[in-house]
This record gives structure tokens, C-alpha cells and sequence, in this order.
């Protein structure tokens, strides 16, 4: 009984994982083949097959510019999230202050707002900042994070009080305790942050579209969609497919490279 | 401001042609800067034969240096667009799909052209009678210009030669009407997939562009081009439509059901398994490149009357400029609308070139030559007819989309998607109809 469970288990299990490799795969042959072949949606084409469309994306745009362009908006927003996001789930989890559940609960509310609706209001802020077409405009609206706050908040508290007290009893002021007691300890549950932030804003497309103008700060997302999108025309899915692969590419490597210390932070801070 | 007075100052003090020499000086070390913000509605190529094109511009206009900004699809453009209007940084011009020029009017968030245009000593009037005349309507608003037309089509019937044989058509003679439509789009089909008669894409924007084109076909005007407050979705021309879709889809089956998208019809029309498709003229030179085997082009089957709706986009001025920045903008635009530039345009994109003038260029007589399906798409212009714009536009727009793909799914009848579009498309607009239309005197 017991092994057929675990057989079935696994029998859905790996159906998922067809189900959700075959886009990719798809991808994979689609960018190796040259033109517009009309079998294009067919996973076992006869081929030719060349890198012709790697070389066509990676001529159509300024991938070196937009890869550091998103490297810097993500690196520089996740600096900016992992001090913010410590402090403030510090200060809600153990700080005792007039109306702290109230403000948590209002912090919280912001993860009900649809990003769209706050484009305009966002806007306007930057350019009273002098953010207007800037990266740091880009990293602006992220350097709080709502989800964050509420993830460290969680990863604090589930930590036993006791180690900070044989801290304090030698002394360590608040931020040396968080430095060098509560981060090592939390750092699971930052990693599993790490990923989500660092996955949504490689991938994030109307934000950047809107914040910036200037080419010289184009990122990856608005980039490929310059000669990838097309409303009244068929595309060419082989070129769609190879600047996806760049796109996508450093993401997919580093998720291999980190895999399994990746998993084993969403199974430690709950997110499945 | 102040380089400006110290200029002018300078100029005051010296001859003339030596003040002119000086501030021509004076420009090119400093030259006006301006955005134009662009979308890619076509294929991949665009964006880049765009940057080219403005090179060039700055290269012979050492006044002004224009940055060409990518700003996604028709409906992204004009998001970031009116975000930066309303954020206070107004782009110095857009290219903006035509049928959201009225939107903008409406909200107040574009200047008319007429003064840039008087102040060449032309009127407007004769300025829009050296486009063609079918482009009138979403240029110009309340009587005055607004958009200068840059990028057009229409819809055009796409066909395979090969297709046709194999079914016994003659391929010398398209369907000219609704009846002979269906009836070769029966014999075209074969079972299991293998062929469909027809297709078009059924995505959003598409999908009304398409619809009021069958609309319009059967008689009916779709919407009130004059005033943006009204739509006819539920009108004997709007249901004969929705039945004929219903028809082609759900009874006869000639048309695979769902909502296909731009890809998935010309993938199957290049791979022998469409037999005809309605697509747009700026698509021309996507398939003229990528159909292998003959294709041809003709004008949309008729039912009451031969039409077929504008598409395209236009230039626009967005309010808030200054009157430097604008002044550089009326240059570019002047530029691009150029016969030999929007000819050069139009032969690199499919797309039809607005200016007349551009067809008596003997580059544009030879391609037309070489190019008999560009030839059909200019021939249709004759009867083309505005594009859907009202108050509101793209949920207006979509309040009808959505009864379609709900059809094209087998979802409803066409009766009930008339009526439900109608209901929907008047809450929207009532807010603009009661500031309006139905104001208190």
C-alpha cells in the first residue's frame, strides 16, 4: 500500500515535470532552428539547425549594456531590501512600541495594491527626486518591501528568544545582535527573499518600461520585447526563442549552480 | 533661459547675416534635445530600421538630436505615455495608434498641429488633403489636426495559391463576397485540422479591428465616428456579423475554434494548413519574406459593401512642451511623413505610405511593379473607412472583444453577445454621455 503511494507519487510528480520542461524544451529546439520552418511547434524536427538565431538576437539589441543595466537594478535593489527588510522584521518581531500591530497590519496592506495603480503616483515621485530615466529610479518604489518585512518578521520570531539574551548578558548592542546573532541564523529564510526579489525584478517588464526612456538604461525585459513583440505581425519564433534564451539564461544557470541549497530555503522559511 | 537672452542680445547688436551665422553656431553647440517614443507593432526589425532612420535625422538636422524611445506595443506606448504626461514629463512626440488620437483629445492631453502648420503659410485643411482621404477622420478632431498619419493598414485577405488548387478553386478568382467566402472556405477544409478554411487573429485589439470590419462590410458604421459617446454593437448590421462568425466557427466549421493569434495563423498559413486568413497590410512584408510558396491578396469578402477599417498609428504632440521642443518635433515629424521617408518606411514594413506623394516617386511606381499585393492593399484604400474610437476606447473596445472570443469558443449566440456587448459599452461610456450628450441645458 505503502509503495504504491509512493509509486503514484512519483508518477505525478514526474508528469508535472514533463508538463513543465516542455515549454523549455520547446524553446531549446525553436532558437536552434534557422528562418521561419513552418513545422516550427513540432519537439522533434528533422532539422537544419544552426545558432543563426543566437547570433540575429544577440546582434538586434545591446545585450552586454542591458545585462549590466538588470545585474545593477537587482543586485542594488536586493542590497537595499536585505537592510531594509532585517531592520523593520526585527523591529516588528521584537520591539515593543504604541501601535506596532496596527502599522505591521497597514504594511501588509500594501501587498493587496496592484503595482499598476501606482505607476502614475510613482512617476511623479521621481521626477521630484530627479529619478526620472534613471536606474536608481527603477530600484526606487522596491527599497521596502512588504512581503519581506512580513518574511523576516516570521524567520525572527521562530527564533528562540535565548540566544539574544546570553547576547545581551555580554553586552551586544541592537544592531550587533541582529549583525551578528539573528542574521547567520535567518539567513534560510533571506536567501529564499533573495531569490523572489532577484526573480521578480530580472523579470519585471511595465515598471522599467515606464521609468525609464534613454537607451542607455534599457534593461533585459524591455529590451527583448523591442524585437520580439509584434501586434499585427506573425513573429519570427526562432529569434523570440534565442533572445528569451538570453534573457532567461543567467537565471536558469544560477538556479542549477545554487539548487539545492535553493530548495532547502523554501522548505525551511514555508514557501512552497 | 539664460544662454537664450545672451543670444538674442548678441544677435541684436550685430548684422543680420552674422547674428543668423551665430545662432546657427550657437544651435548646433547646443541643440534642441527631444524624445520620440516609439512601438513596435510590427515585426522584430522595426526597432532597429527606426533608430537608423533617426540617425540619419540627427545627422542632417545638427539642431535638434532626437533619442528614439522603444516603448513596447500600441497599448504599452500609450500607457507610458500618458504616465509621463501626467508625471509632467511629456515625451516632444509619439507615435501613437490612430484610433486613441480622439482619447487624448477628449482628455485634453495633446496640442493641434493647426498653428505649426499656419505658420508655414498652409492651411489645415490642405496640410490633411495631401494625405489620403480615408485618414481624415482619426487625425483630425473637432475640426482641427491632431495626429499626422505615419504608419497604415487595413486588413487584406491573405490566400494560398496552392490551397486553392488542391480544392479546386481558381486562384485567379477569390471570394468577392460573404456567400462564395463560406463556400470556398468548405471545400478548403479538411477534416482533423489538417487544413481550415479560415482564420484571423481573435486577440485583444485585432479582434475589434477585424470585427468592425465585418461590421462595416454588412452595412453598419459600428461605432459614431462623429461622436465618441455612441456604439451600434447591438444593431442588425453588428448581429449579422457575430452570426457569420458564429456560423463559420460553430456550424460549418471552417474556422478552428478559440482565439488564435497572429502567430498561430501565419505559422499554419506558411505551413499549407490555412487556406485564407485576414491579416494586416503592415504584415506584407513578414509573409512576402517567410511564405514559400505562392501566396496572393485581395480585398475583404463584401456582404452590403465593401470596407475596410483604417489600423496604423499616427504622430502626435503631447501637451506640455515647450515651444522649442515643439518646433523640433513639427521638424521630425515633417521629416518622416516626407514622401521619399514614408515611401522608404512603407517599402520596408508593408505598411501603405499616408503622403500621396509618396506614390509618384519612381522607387515607389517600380516597387508597386515588383510587388502586385501592395498594389491590391493601396487599391483598397478606396474604400476604407475610420477606425474605432470613442471615449474610453480600449474598454469600449474590449466589451465587444470579449462577446467574440466568447463566440469564436462556442460560449454564446450572437443574439445574446449583441445585446450583452451593447449593455457593457453603454455603462462605460456613460459617464462621458452625461457630460455631453445628455447634459442638462
Amino acid at each position: 500500500m505503502r509503495a504504491d503511494g509512493r509509486l503514484l507519487g512519483l508518477i505525478i510528480a514526474g508528469a508535472a515535470a514533463v508538463l513543465w520542461a516542455v515549454p523549455f524544451l520547446w524553446m531549446a529546439i525553436a532558437s536552434l532552428r534557422p528562418g521561419v520552418p513552418p513545422d516550427i511547434a513540432s519537439l522533434t524536427p528533422a532539422g537544419p539547425f544552426a545558432l543563426a538565431n543566437f547570433a540575429e538576437a544577440w546582434r538586434s539589441g545591446d545585450f552586454p549594456l542591458w545585462y549590466l543595466n538588470t545585474v545593477l537594478v537587482c543586485g542594488g535593489i536586493l542590497v537595499v531590501q536585505l537592510v531594509t527588510i532585517t531592520a523593520a522584521g526585527y523591529a516588528f518581531a521584537r520591539l515593543r512600541f504604541p501601535g506596532r500591530d496596527l502599522l505591521f497590519v497597514l504594511f501588509l496592506l500594501q501587498l493587496l495594491l496592484i503595482p499598476a495603480l501606482l505607476i502614475v503616483p510613482n512617476l511623479a515621485t521621481l521626477v521630484t527626486l530627479h529619478l526620472y530615466d534613471t536606474l536608481p529610479g527603477i530600484m526606487a518604489p522596491y527599497c521596502a518591501s512588504a512581503f519581506g518585512t512580513f518574511l523576516m518578521r516570521q524567520t525572527f520570531r521562530a527564533i528562540p528568544r535565548d540566544y539574544e539574551e546570553a547576547a545581551m548578558l555580554e553586552g551586544a548592542s541592537i544592531p550587533v545582535l541582529i549583525r551578528h546573532v539573528l542574521v547567520p541564523l535567518a539567513r534560510p529564510g533571506l536567501i529564499a527573499f533573495a531569490i523572489v526579489s532577484v526573480t521578480a525584478h530580472w523579470n519585471e517588464f511595465l515598471w522599467p518600461l515606464m521609468a525609464v526612456s534613454s537607451p542607455k538604461n534599457q534593461v533585459l525585459t524591455v529590451g527583448l520585447a523591442s524585437f520580439a513583440s509584434g501586434a499585427e505581425a506573425g513573429s519570427a519564433w526562432g529569434i523570440v526563442a534565442a533572445g528569451t534564451f538570453l534573457v532567461a539564461g543567467p537565471l536558469l544557470v544560477l538556479f542549477l549552480i545554487f539548487q539545492r541549497r535553493f530548495v532547502s530555503s523554501f522548505i525551511f522559511s514555508g514557501i512552497k | 533661459m539664460e544662454p537664450i537672452t545672451r543670444r538674442r542680445a548678441i544677435g541684436g547688436a550685430l548684422a543680420v547675416p552674422a547674428a543668423a551665422a551665430l545662432a546657427r553656431a550657437a544651435q548646433a553647440a547646443d541643440p534642441t534635445e527631444i524624445d520620440l517614443f516609439f512601438p513596435v507593432p510590427v515585426q522584430g526589425k522595426l526597432a532597429d530600421e527606426m533608430k537608423k532612420l533617426v540617425d540619419r535625422f540627427n545627422g542632417e538636422h545638427p539642431e535638434i538630436k532626437v533619442t528614439a524611445v522603444y516603448t513596447g506595443s500600441y497599448d504599452d506606448t500609450n500607457l507610458k505615455t500618458r504616465a509621463a504626461i501626467k508625471a509632467g514629463r511629456p515625451p516632444a512626440a509619439v507615435i501613437m495608434s490612430a484610433n486613441f488620437v480622439r482619447e487624448y483629445v477628449i482628455n485634453g492631453e495633446v496640442d493641434p498641429f493647426d498653428p505649426l502648420i499656419e505658420k508655414e503659410g498652409k492651411t489645415p485643411a490642405a496640410y490633411m488633403d495631401t494625405f489620403w482621404a480615408a485618414l481624415k477622420p482619426n487625425a483630425v478632431v473637432d475640426g482641427k489636426v491632431y495626429g499626422v498619419p505615419y504608419q497604415n493598414s487595413t486588413p487584406l485577405m491573405y490566400y494560398s495559391v496552392a490551397a486553392f488548387t488542391d480544392a479546386g478553386l481558381d486562384p485567379d478568382k477569390p471570394p468577392t463576397n460573404w456567400a462564395e467566402w463560406l463556400d470556398a472556405a468548405k471545400k478548403l477544409t479538411k477534416p482533423g485540422g489538417e487544413r481550415w478554411g479560415i482564420n484571423f487573429p481573435g486577440t485583444y485589439d485585432y479582434c475589434g479591428w477585424i470585427t468592425s470590419a465585418l461590421v462595416m462590410q454588412n452595412g453598419g458604421q459600428y461605432y459614431n465616428h462623429d461622436y465618441g459617446g455612441e456604439v451600434y454593437y447591438n444593431a442588425p448590421s453588428s448581429l449579422g456579423a457575430l452570426t457569420l462568425l458564429d456560423t463559420l466557427v460553430n456550424k460549418a466549421k471552417v474556422m478552428p475554434p478559440g482565439v488564435s493569434d497572429a502567430n498561430t495563423c501565419t505559422s499554419a498559413f506558411f505551413a499549407g494548413r490555412l487556406g485564407t486568413m485576414l491579416l494586416s497590410t503592415g504584415s506584407l512584408s513578414f509573409v512576402r519574406e517567410n511564405m514559400k510558396a505562392p501566396y496572393r491578396v485581395a480585398f475583404l469578402p463584401k456582404s452590403v459593401r465593401k470596407a475596410a477599417p483604417i489600423g496604423g498609428a499616427s504622430l502626435i504632440l503631447p501637451k506640455g512642451n515647450t515651444p522649442e521642443r515643439q518646433a523640433a518635433a513639427w521638424s521630425l515629424i515633417n521629416w518622416l511623413t516626407s514622401p521619399e521617408i514614408a515611401g522608404h518606411w512603407s517599402r520596408f514594413t508593408g505598411y501603405f505610405a499616408p503622403r500621396k506623394a509618396a506614390y509618384d516617386l519612381p522607387e515607389m511606381k517600380q516597387y508597386l511593379q515588383e510587388h502586385p499585393d501592395a498594389e491590391v492593399a493601396l487599391d483598397q484604400l478606396a474604400y476604407a473607412v475610420p477606425w474605432f474610437d470613442t471615449y474610453n476606447t480600449v474598454a469600449v473596445r474590449k466589451a465587444m472583444e470579449d462577446q467574440v472570443q466568447a463566440i469564436l469558443s462556442g460560449k454564446t449566440s450572437p443574439a445574446d453577445a449583441a445585446a450583452a456587448a451593447q449593455k457593457s459599452a453603454d455603462e462605460l461610456l456613460r459617464p462621458y454621455v452625461e457630460q455631453t450628450a445628455l447634459k442638462p441645458v
